[in-house]
Parts: structure tokens; C-alpha cells; sequence
């Protein structure tokens, strides 16, 4: 590899891409971690508890 | 959700009524003039020589009515509905919606005017010249601003998928449509994208795939997590595998753009880069797909009764199949054959239909029922018709591409025992008359399950205001 030859884009396409790979990799981590299943799974009821009937604010 | 149990909440839904509303209608007319345009390539003389119908100024107009004007009113109807919900409060602002509303349907009408008068930046997915695409960045930033400072007065403590997948789309959007559309007004009605040459591929379908991305996939996964739980009474198979399915798209959707220039001028590593990435999303998007699916345990009987519930597991099955097609043709050898032939019609309308608008209508019926307090639509029956009609629609419409796009595909390389063509481009043109006429056909069938979804759904909201008219006499009395 060339770095003498290396553009200010393609230093800020390095950098992106690093900081993609290491998100990626932070996120698996936190998503795959014990101790974070059951602080996740709790949300997973969420859409099903609003089933109060709409009561619309905007008109009547 | 333990806020919205305790105090009723009154949300800001007549917005989303007239956004649900205007989605139907749009779903309609956007894919009669695909029908129409359809039409014209398997029968030119329905041309009529008339310049303003033509198929190259039709054509635009049929996919930003259907994936701005129907796709548009439905996420945002959709994004409006869940963000309240789940939140458990109301929009932060009931009037930014409403402008929201009238700004997005007046873009669309200077969309009908001016699409057929020829006036168009040239760009695919962003043709509307330079003044209607300020229009959209301004009125895209008060969808997304209001939507964000909604989320910000939620009354729930956690933020709930769909509304991550949303404010992905709003961000990205934003960025990519400002990008892409950047020009050189030389009058009101003409301009010159500031980028040239292979920059301007190159951002072009950098926007293209990433509206692909983060609009048709994000945007409707948000649909999906919110409304697929809903209607199945079931909760998120996993939780957490929605979470790495956001994130997953939102770091690796972006890096695909290029898999659309294979072939030409762009430096080869750049499409290779963009096959790689495309490969790699098939773990996220099945994943997402089968999560969706496995949504549905213990419920799977449903789908005997609820047709509503087979729109949104359909979708979820043309999703899956969409996104193994799409990675699969980036591949250099496969899109060698694939590329500028109709098979990428078909992939594209496998997404649209089966995928985009499934989901789509999956959501509109659920909300009708609940936006206008009734149990049941108008017609059940009619839903299972839609449903069908839809479905076999789309099996038609693409079954008809692939074969055809395969054949071009193959009779562009061949060639004869002396090095030659064995077909001229004309003799292409004309084995794919029976599929265009099939493709027409198929489109035929889809568009006439949306004028039945339309009708059912003016048939409940005029019961349901009925109804509600009888109820209050007494009272008044």
C-alpha cells in the first residue's frame, strides 16, 4: 500500500470504514452480552401494550 | 408503556387518517400509470405520438407516485401513527404534521405537472428539477423534525425499534437527497448536477441504492416491528435481533451503491467492494425476515382467518426473497448477465410490490380499523380478494421479467461460430413482446386489487362515520 499517495478522502474513507467495523463490532458485543438479554427482551411486548382505544386530540 | 394505562392519551391522528387516506388513493393511481406505461412497451401505439405520454415521461411519474406519493403517505402515516403510540404521547406538533401533509401533497402535484412536460433532471429516483427539490428537502426536514422532537416528549422510557428504523430513514434520507440533488439552476425548469462523469454514476446510485436502503427497506421495516407484533398479538420473537438488524443496515447499507455500476468506467474495486458488502447484508436481512416470521409462533393458525395478517407474512417472504436476489446479482458474473436487462425489473418490482407495498397495505388496514374505532372492515371478504389479486399480480409481473430479462440477457452474448452476434438487438426486442404483455397483465391484476382495497376502505371510514352519527343523535337529544 501506497500511504505517500493517500488523499485526504481516502484517509476520511479509512476512517468511516473503521468506524463502521468497530460499531458493528461494539454493537454484537452489547447486543450478544448476558447480562443485556433480559434489559433487551423486556421491550420486546411493547408494540402490543398501546391498546388503549385512540382517543384523537386534534378534532372533536 | 405504563403512562399511556394510566392517563389516556389523545393522540394527533386526523394527520395520519388523511396520510392513510391519501396513501390508498395514490396506490391506485401510481400503479395505473404503471400499468399504462406497461402497456406501452409491449403496444408503442398507445403512444398516441403524443410527447406528454410517452413512455420516458411517464415512466418517472409512475415510480415518484408510487414510491413517493404512495410509499411517502404511507411511511409517513405509519411514522406519525407508531411514533404516538409508542410513546405514549401526542405529535409535538399537530400543525408541522399538517403543513408536513399539504407540503408532500403539493410536491406531488408540481411531480404530475411536471414529469410530463419533460422537465427533469435526468437523474433516476430524483428527476424533479432543482425548485420542487428544495421543496422536498424543507418538507422532508419538518416530517423529520417533528418526528424527533416527538420522540423527544415520549412518555416511555425506552424507544421502541421501529422508531430507531425511522429516524435512520429521516437522517439518511436527508443527507442522501441533498447530495444527489446539488445542481446548477440554469433557468426555473432546468439544471446540471455539479458532479460529472463517473462522480455523477457514482452518486447518483449512491442515493439510488441507499433510497433502496434506508426508504423501501428501512422505512417499512418500521412498519414491519411495529405493526407485524400488532396484528399477530404476538410479541418480537427477538428483541435483540431487531437491534443488530437496525444497526446492521444502517453501518452496511450504505457501501452498496457501486454493485449498480459493475462494468463501467468506475474502478473495478469499488463494484467488487460493493458485491462484498451486498453478500454480507443477506445476514442482517434474513435475519430480520425470519425474525419477523418466528414473530408469529404460536399463532400460525391466524393466517387461516386473518387476511390482514397474510399482507404483512407475504411481505416478509418477499423481503427475504428480495434480498438474496438483489446481493446475488451484484456478483460480477451473474450481473454480466443480469445488468440492463429486465430481469433487474423484476427484482426491483419483487421489493416494490410484493415487499413495499404488502407490508404497506398490511399497516393501512390496521389502522383504519383502529383510526375509525371498528372491529372489522367493511368487506373481510374483499381483503382476502386484495390479497390474492396482489399476490398473484406480482408472481405474474415477475415471473414475466425474469424469463424475459434471462432471455436478453442471453441473446445480447451470444455469438456465432465466427465471432458475430448471433442476434441483432431488434430480434431481442421482439422475443420479449409476450412477456411485456404478461408484465402487463400482471401489473393489470395488482392495480385491480388496489381500486377494491380503495373502495373497502371508503366503505368502512363512510360505516364507521354512520355509525358514529347514530350513536351521537341520542346523545344530543
Amino acid at each position: 500500500m501506497d500511504v505517500q499517495a493517500m488523499t485526504t478522502n481516502d484517509w476520511l474513507g479509512v476512517f468511516f470504514a473503521l468506524v463502521a467495523a468497530i460499531g458493528m463490532v461494539v454493537t454484537y458485543v452489547m447486543v450478544f452480552r448476558p447480562s443485556n438479554k433480559q434489559n433487551f427482551e423486556a421491550q420486546s411486548r411493547m408494540a402490543l401494550d398501546d391498546e388503549d382505544p385512540i382517543k384523537l386530540g386534534d378534532k372533536r | 408503556m405504563e403512562a399511556n394505562q394510566a392517563t389516556p392519551v389523545k393522540y394527533d391522528m386526523e394527520v395520519v387518517r388523511w396520510f392513510t387516506i391519501a396513501a390508498a388513493i395514490y396506490a391506485c393511481v401510481g400503479t395505473l400509470i404503471g400499468v399504462y406505461v406497461a402497456s406501452e412497451l409491449a403496444w408503442p401505439f398507445l403512444n398516441f405520438d403524443l410527447e406528454w405520454i410517452t413512455f420516458g415521461r411517464l415512466r418517472p411519474l409512475h415510480t415518484n407516485a408510487v414510491i413517493f406519493a404512495f410509499g411517502g403517505c404511507a411511511l409517513m402515516a405509519t411514522g406519525f401513527y407508531i411514533v404516538q403510540r409508542t410513546g405514549a404521547t401526542k405529535l409535538w406538533s399537530n400543525g408541522l404534521a399538517w403543513a408536513t401533509f399539504i407540503g408532500w401533497n403539493l410536491i406531488i402535484v408540481s411531480a404530475v405537472i411536471t414529469l410530463p412536460l419533460g422537465w427533469t433532471s435526468g437523474k433516476e429516483y430524483a428527476e424533479l428539477e432543482w425548485p420542487i427539490d428544495i421543496a422536498i428537502a424543507v418538507v422532508w426536514l419538518m416530517y423529520g423534525f417533528n418526528y424527533i422532537m416527538t420522540i423527544g416528549i415520549r412518555k416511555t422510557s425506552h424507544i421502541y425499534v421501529s422508531n430507531w428504523f425511522t429516524m435512520g430513514m429521516i437522517v439518511m434520507i436527508t443527507y442522501l437527497h441533498v447530495v444527489n440533488s446539488m445542481a446548477i439552476p440554469v433557468s426555473m425548469t432546468n439544471s446540471f448536477s455539479i458532479y460529472s462523469g463517473v462522480q455523477d454514476a457514482m452518486i447518483q446510485w449512491w442515493w439510488g441504492h441507499n433510497a433502496v436502503g434506508f426508504y423501501l427497506t428501512g422505512g417499512f421495516l418500521a412498519i414491519m416491528y411495529y405493526f407485524v407484533p400488532k396484528q399477530a398479538g404476538r410479541p418480537v420473537f427477538s428483541y435483540r435481533l431487531s437491534v443488530l438488524h437496525f444497526w446492521a443496515l444502517t453501518f452496511g447499507y450504505v457501501w452498496l451503491g457501486a454493485h449498480h455500476l459493475q462494468y463501467t468506467a468506475l474502478p473495478d474495486w469499488t463494484g467488487s467492494l460493493g458485491a462484498a458488502v451486498s453478500l454480507a447484508m443477506i445476514i442482517p436481512s434474513w435475519g430480520g425476515a425470519m425474525n419477523g416470521m418466528m414473530t408469529l409462533s404460536g399463532a400460525w393458525d391466524r393466517l387461516r382467518t386473518d387476511y390482514i395478517l397474510r399482507f404483512l407474512v407475504v411481505a416478509l417472504a418477499f423481503y427475504a426473497m428480495s434480498t438474496f436476489e438483489g446481493p446475488v446479482m451484484s456478483i460480477k458474473t451473474v450481473n454480466a448477465l443480469s445488468h440492463y436487462t429486465d430481469w433487474t425489473v423484476g427484482h426491483v418490482h419483487s421489493g416494490a410490490l410484493g415487499w413495499m407495498a404488502m407490508v404497506a397495505y398490511g399497516a393501512i388496514y390496521h389502522m383504519i380499523k383502529k383510526l375509525w374505532g371498528v372491529e372489522k372492515m367493511y368487506s373481510e371478504g374483499l381483503v382476502n380478494v386484495h390479497f390474492w389479486l396482489a399476490t398473484i399480480g406480482t408472481v405474474v409481473y415477475v415471473v414475466a421479467m425474469w424469463v424475459s430479462g434471462i432471455m436478453q440477457g442471453l441473446m445480447w452474448r451470444d455469438y456465432d461460430e465466427y465471432g458475430t452476434l448471433t442476434y441483432t438487438f431488434v430480434e431481442s426486442v421482439s422475443a420479449m413482446h409476450p412477456y411485456y404483455a404478461m408484465r402487463a397483465i400482471g401489473g393489470l391484476i395488482f392495480n385491480i386489487g388496489t381500486w377494491i382495497a380503495l373502495y373497502n376502505i371508503v366503505m368502512t371510514v363512510r360505516t364507521a362515520s354512520s355509525a358514529r352519527s347514530a350513536s351521537a343523535v341520542p346523545a344530543n337529544a
